[in-house]
């Protein structure tokens, strides 16, 4: 496992890794959110021992924790990764997992460029200017949690609170797109 | 003369000045910039060159506008004028990588201690790699 923390400093992101001996990476650039088209967290993606992308982005989960909130299980993961390990089943087809991540849109690579912009801003004092940035990063890729609910700490608001829940409907509302395979089931 | 932040992988200082809206560099100073180089042959990095049709197209007065520099190279950008920063898209190129050779683009990370990684650390082994974030 190699963890990568879409999040601004390591403060942000100690507490959830007490007990963790593989590697955690910091990524406040949301470099990998750009490199593998990745929407939302938590996303896995499987590599093999030659760098190839055995199974690509999917939203799954360690723990049952979330399984409430986003209807997925922790367990059917954990078995087809199982099978990879063991058995070296790879569960879908090279031009499955090609069909399976759409590419960002030019909007959502822009978003990107914004919310790096007002990362940098607000690191340097200017919450007004880096607010102007991340509100134009979420208008261009409203559907993308690693634009509109990362943003949510940076500028006063809340990503567990009042602030997410209307963000989230949206999604719902608009189908829960992702880049990416569905939750296992 | 002024402070412009460029950010491509990370934020990063360069000397520059803001003219008519526009991000400019010395040309000496684009290697530093974006890491490529204007030569007769066009815009280059190690072996490779782009060609530029309209060379006059990337200047602003003397200097070079570094969004048309990053235009001719194909790479999206967003400029913050007043606060003189400059973003630029990772090359497309490492993404079609992820999304259709299916091999994994690589990258390199900071762990919580502030120690580098690459992700080339971990070859010949499988791996998971999990995005995560506290919020």
């Amino acid at each position: 496992m190699i963890a990568v923390a879409l999040d601004e400093s390591a403060d942000d992101v100690r507490e959830f890794t007490e007990g963790i001996t593989y590697p955690v990476l910091l990524d406040p650039e949301h470099l990998l959110s750009e490199l593998y088209a990745i929407s939302n967290v938590p996303t896995v993606v499987w590599i093999d021992e030659q760098d190839r992308i055995v199974r690509p982005n999917s939203v799954a989960f360690g723990t049952d924790m979330f399984k409430e909130f986003t209807g997925a299980e922790a367990g059917p993961h954990q078995d087809l990764i199982r099978a990879w390990v063991r058995d070296g089943i790879e569960p879908l087809s090279p031009d499955e997992a090609r069909a399976a991540v759409d590419d960002l849109s030019d909007d959502e690579v822009r978003a990107r460029l914004h919310f790096r912009i007002g990362a940098h801003l607000r690191r340097a004092g200017d919450d007004a200017a880096a607010k102007r940035h991340f509100d134009e990063a979420g208008r261009l890729a409203p559907m993308d949690f690693t634009i509109r609910r990362a943003a949510l700490p940076l500028t006063g608001g809340d990503p567990f609170g009042q602030d997410f829940f209307g963000m989230y409907e949206e999604y719902q509302a608009a189908g829960s797109p992702f880049h990416g395979l569905p939750p296992t089931t | 003369m002024v402070q412009v932040t460029v950010i491509d992988e990370a934020p990063r200082v360069v000397d520059g000045a803001v003219v008519d809206g526009r991000i400019v560099v010395t040309p000496t100073a684009l290697p530093q910039a974006l890491g490529w180089e204007l030569k007769p042959e066009g815009i280059c990095r190690d072996d490779v060159c782009v060609p530029v049709r309209d060379r006059d197209a990337l200047f602003a007065g003397d200097g070079l506008d570094l969004a048309a520099v990053a235009g001719a190279l194909g790479r999206a950008v967003e400029v913050d004028a007043d606060a003189a920063v400059f973003a630029v898209a990772l090359p497309a190129e490492a993404r079609r990588q992820a999304l259709d050779a299916l091999t994994a683009p690589p990258f390199t990370l900071a762990d919580l201690d502030g120690v580098p990684h690459e992700l080339a650390e971990w070859r010949g082994r499988k791996r998971l790699l999990v995005a995560f974030a506290s919020w």
